[in-house]
């Protein structure tokens, strides 16, 4: 009877430490913390992007912890981290960043810094170590064409930029038909105008000029000189704020007038106005997000998506709380933002801070925020999101294209540089 | 057709060039009398902007009113940097000096992010333009060009033909010779950084009004690059030859523009950096003191 017992206990915590063994294996590893990693750019030649994003992201790491409550795995609320660097916008400080968050802080997933040239500088190492690299500021198309897998993209992809500019015009005025291309020779700028001249040759226009001009230019006249010459009725330009104001100013000064004026970047940002003045009336820009968009958790509904995070106004608070600034943050902020939700609601959907199981889920998951809509392809690209159109009119940013996101309409064709040096406004009547 | 657009780009290209010039006569005077490299060039054209946009968007008043007090507060700070950093290494090997200008414009870059912050900014000055045969030229950038004319002729006359621009010279061509003669070198010194840094400062008035916009705290790092070559080709040592340097770099950046776009291919702006550094190197390899520099 004796025997029997002690074999039944011994048989009993046999049986238990088999379960628990079981148990620890498949039961998700639940940290003190979620840590995200950021390679900012508070510094150099991105520090007014690099800003925005900052702002975007404290806002929504605030957002998760406050009112989300942290991130949930294994059913417990985990508190989400931040830890920062400034890359000071250089390539070089970009990939020991990288390396140093992954390896030192050991942080679980990294969020790339702004700007194509320097998410495509992360991304291998990022790669080496199987660390999820979260983009929210790298549009090019071909970052997600090397074949790496740890990449997930939250801004629209570069090709996409022009879409609705084109189709807008193409609706409107048919006979619109030569554009003008002339853009910075950048990473960024080449791939929207690869996709903008794609899409205007599928709908009939004619590319009557195509010209690339260096980073850091200080002086445009030689190239609009000749873009005058070409008589576009189109003009599609820029690529970042600096040669976006320049493109503005020195198309002014060489009485440059178009039909539509189109700026990738710097159109868009509010400094644009103040530096051109009336200058910059009929301008237009494509942007990710703009204040006054109507994305809600009933819209989301409407379409049968989740929604996460907070609603426009909640962002608008928690980035002015963040940055100690009282500024309305632009899209830069906003998709920032929106990557951070992403990786929040991957990780609540693998039920686990595994890089790989984490973008497994990230490749099923489809959701709304105030960003608007979001889902990748297998690559990792963005292919969820809608582009809007935004034109400076009065003054102010209106968006005019698409129709149901639009808050008001298209002036055009935009009033002649003479029109606009005697204080005539892209004001619709 | 070609011809008219030749014509158009090198006629900008001049006002341009000029402008380019007064933007390097700073640079030449300081190493000419100091033997001093400042990289720290461009982030003082940076100061000169800001301020302009500071007289011109607050106080409301022409940004020509900005050349003298951009020049006089450049003086200033050069007499502050000078007292506080250079003077103490101009004996010193050349990687200090270049590691000193360096860190100059890095610490005036970064406070003036702290004060302007990092907004690309700009300003809207109209006063007409003129409409030329070949091209349109705001009034602006005549003024622009006007300015840098005229102040290279005051710094030619006062190099030249006054006891203080003759001491500078004395100081340039032997130092010990000019000390034993009663000069006071350190004066000299600490005089000549001050105006190369005032003509810097007062270069950057003249370059936003060219063109206002895109003004920003790292804005001057483009400016050092073209202003070194433009110092090569005018002469390293001569702050007017600068001056002839930026017209004639001007000249060869717009004109070669328009000439390398009739290649089919070819994206002409990637050319005429080509060109520029190739004629830099040139003038290297052959005279080393520069186009117009002497020995």
């Amino acid at each position: 009877m004796r025997n029997k017992l002690i074999i039944g206990i011994i048989c009993f915590l046999v049986a238990l430490g088999f379960i628990l063994a079981i148990n620890a294996q498949t039961a998700p590893k639940v940290p003190a913390k979620v840590i995200i990693g950021d390679v900012a750019c508070l510094s150099g030649t991105y520090a007014k992007a690099g800003e925005q994003a900052f702002g975007g992201i404290k806002a929504i790491v605030k957002w998760v912890n406050e009112v989300h409550g942290g991130v949930k795995i294994g059913g417990k609320k985990v508190p989400l981290g931040h830890k920062y660097y400034d890359s000071e916008s250089k390539k070089e400080v970009v990939t020991s960043l990288v390396e140093r968050l992954i390896t030192v802080d050991k942080v679980n997933c990294v969020l790339a810094p702004y700007s194509s040239g320097l998410t495509l500088a992360g991304a291998p190492i990022a790669e080496k170590y199987g660390m999820l690299y979260m983009d929210h500021g790298g549009a090019s198309d071909r970052i997600f064409q090397q074949g790496y897998k740890y990449i997930v993209q939250t801004i629209g992809p570069g090709s996409r930029y022009h879409v609705g500019t084109l189709d807008m015009i193409h609706k409107i005025d048919p006979t619109a038909k030569r554009i003008a291309l002339a853009y910075e020779d950048d990473e960024f700028a080449r791939m929207v105008m690869m996709g903008a001249e794609k899409h205007a040759e599928k709908l009939g226009f004619k590319i009557v000029f195509k010209r690339t001009y260096p980073k850091k230019v200080t002086d445009l006249t030689p190239l609009l000189s000749d873009l005058k010459a070409a008589k576009p009725d189109i003009v599609l330009g820029g690529g970042h704020y600096e040669d976006g104001q320049l493109f503005g100013r020195q198309m002014g000064d060489l009485d440059i007038n178009v039909k539509s004026l189109s700026l990738v970047a710097s159109a868009t940002l509010p400094a644009y106005y103040p530096a051109l003045g009336t200058l910059a009336e009929g301008v237009m820009g494509p942007s990710h997000w703009e204040y006054g968009v109507t994305y809600s958790p009933e819209a989301a509904k409407k379409i049968g998506l989740e929604w996460i995070g907070p609603t426009q106004d909640e962002f608008v608070k928690l980035f002015k709380a963040a940055l100690g600034k009282d500024i309305i943050p632009d899209y830069h902020a906003a998709e920032a933002g929106a990557a951070v939700l992403a990786y929040v609601l991957g990780i609540e959907k693998a039920n686990s801070i595994e890089p790989a199981k984490v973008r497994a889920a990230l490749d099923k998951l489809k959701f709304m925020s105030f960003y608007g809509a979001w889902d990748i392809d297998e690559t990792g690209l963005q292919i969820g999101h809608s582009m809007i159109d935004m034109q400076w009119q009065g003054g102010k940013r209106v968006i005019i294209w698409p129709p149901e996101a639009a808050t008001g309409k298209l002036y055009y064709p935009m009033p002649t540089i003479a029109e606009k040096a005697k204080g005539k406004l892209a004001v619709p009547k | 057709m070609i011809w008219e657009q030749l014509a158009g780009n090198l006629t900008q290209g001049l006002i341009l060039g000029g402008v380019y010039g007064m933007a390097t006569m700073g640079l030449s005077l300081i190493f000419g009398v100091l033997r001093v490299v400042n990289v720290g060039h461009g982030p003082f054209i940076m100061v000169g902007a800001f301020i302009t946009l500071w007289i011109f968007t607050t106080l409301k008043l022409s940004p020509v009113i900005a050349i003298p007090v951009a020049f006089i507060m450049g003086m200033a700070l050069g007499f502050i940097f000078f007292y506080s950093a250079m003077r103490r290494l101009i004996k010193a090997p050349e990687l200090a000096t270049l590691l000193a200008t360096f860190s100059i414009g890095v610490l005036l870059e970064e406070t003036a992010k702290l004060i302007f912050g990092s907004d690309f900014q700009g300003y809207n000055w109209v006063v007409g333009k003129i409409i030329l045969p070949v091209t349109v030229l705001p009034m602006s950038k005549l003024y622009a060009l006007i300015g840098s004319v005229v102040i290279a002729i005051f710094l030619y006359v006062w190099f030249n033909k006054t006891r203080a621009g003759t001491a500078v010279r004395s100081v340039v061509e032997d130092s010990e010779g000019a000390r034993v003669c009663g000069i006071n070198v350190g004066w000299v010194y600490a005089f000549s950084f001050a105006i190369g840094i005032g003509l810097t400062v007062a270069s950057g008035v003249l370059l936003t009004m060219f063109i206002p916009v895109g003004i920003n705290p790292y804005m001057g790092g483009g400016y050092t690059l073209k202003a070194f070559v433009i110092a090569v080709l005018g002469g390293l040592t001569s702050p007017y030859g600068a001056f002839f340097g930026g017209l004639i770099f001007g000249l060869i950046e717009n004109g070669s523009y328009t000439l390398f776009a009739l290649m089919p291919g070819v994206e002409p702006f990637a050319l005429t950096r080509f060109l520029s550094f190739f004629i830099l190197l040139l003038i290297l390899l052959i005279k080393p003191t520069g186009l117009l520099g002497g020995k």
